[in-house]
């Protein structure tokens, strides 16, 4: 059985954008059986702006699933933000995993907002001073609790939601002296650790849509800017065994199909 | 040559864009850090895409409130919003 994934990150709603999803939204539940939300759902992170997210992807008709970003947190209202989102039917993971059935499949996706660091060779080390050895420790710290959330789920297909990148292939159009503060190898490895089918992530603006991880795990770049769509939809096919041989992607017409 | 402000409270012309940039980001009615800000002899140009016309406009006016010295050029589209027409296949 086919799974259908659709995915958006970087949707910074405000209430100058409350609307603009939503003719779109509405023909979602014809094409896909999940929304994934990759996080900086809103401007800065109030309570007010969760209530529009809460307005726009709410009451879709599928499951919705969503990760922070790092505006999210701006204000420091995450309680309140999540406590919107919830009662809106909007799932929000962080470090944690939620396993859905889809038509006799069990999905399963693990979530976690992420952070940066770097990647593998231009990395930032936990050596130094107080601040750099918290910011290594805080992705690492994210990093491991992705992990975990991805192997403990007993499901037939995984698939990990982050804000921040976990490889540096969909970060192509970004300076690269910025990398270190878009995502961290530290993400690949704990995505790697599990049999992932697929990773998605946002937050990079300027980057690109496709990637993989070094152990062969599918990334794709959902950011709002980057996909220039309401939502992406991905069409996951059987055998889900996380396998890295013979992997084939193709684009096809019919997204409503 | 850089060429500093007259009255000595302008940012260097060097360090323009860098304020800018940090002011779109850290000013919370902004809040953007999608914009591309480039220096071009006696202008910037400020590039990328945003959620609303209301944001656009808002980047502008910030811009030219903080630095009314500097002429700015404006080349920001809004991101589309229409449902996809095709599907990525991955088996």
């Amino acid at each position: 059985m086919v799974i259908r994934i659709a995915a958006v990150g970087d949707v910074h709603l405000d209430q100058d954008v409350v609307g603009r999803f939503r003719p779109a939204l509405e023909q979602l539940p014809e094409s896909a059986d999940v929304l994934l939300l990759a996080g900086d759902l809103t401007r800065h992170g109030t309570e007010s702006e969760a209530r529009c997210v809460a307005t726009e992807f709410g009451d879709l008709g599928v499951p919705v699933v969503a990760v922070l970003g790092n505006h999210d947190h701006h204000c420091d209202e995450v309680p309140a933000v999540i406590r919107v989102l919830e009662d809106a039917g909007i799932l929000v993971l962080e470090g944690t995993n939620v396993v859905l059935e889809c038509a006799g499949v069990r999905l399963g996706i693990a979530g976690a907002k992420g952070f940066g660091g770097g990647f593998a060779g231009r990395c930032a080390s936990e050596f130094g001073e107080p601040e750099m050895k918290a910011f290594v420790r805080t992705t690492s710290a994210i990093a491991d609790q992705l992990g975990e959330a991805l192997r403990e789920m007993d499901c037939d297909l995984r698939v990990a939601l982050t804000h921040y990148a976990p490889v540096p292939d969909t970060l192509a159009g970004e300076p690269p002296e910025i990398y270190p503060f878009l995502g961290s190898y530290l993400l690949g490895q704990a995505i790697d650790s599990a049999p992932t089918e697929l990773a998605l992530h946002g937050h990079a603006h300027a980057g690109s849509e496709r990637g993989t991880t070094p152990g062969g795990v599918r990334v794709r770049n959902v950011a709002h800017p980057v996909i220039k769509q309401a939502y992406s939809v991905f069409h996951l096919h059987p055998p889900y065994a996380g396998a890295t041989a013979g992997k084939v992607s193709a684009v096809s017409a019919g997204g409503s199909s | 040559m850089t060429q500093r402000g007259a009255a000595g409270t302008d940012p260097p012309d060097d360090y323009l864009e860098a304020a800018i940039q940090r002011l779109l980001t850290e000013c919370t009615e902004i809040a953007e850090q999608g914009i591309t800000v480039t220096r071009r002899d006696h202008s910037v140009l400020l590039c990328g895409e945003v959620e609303s016309a209301r944001r656009r406009e808002e980047i502008l006016r910030l811009v030219v409130e903080h630095f009314p010295e500097v002429p700015v050029t404006v080349d920001i589209g809004l991101i589309r919003t229409q449902a996809p027409t095709e599907v990525e296949e991955l088996r």
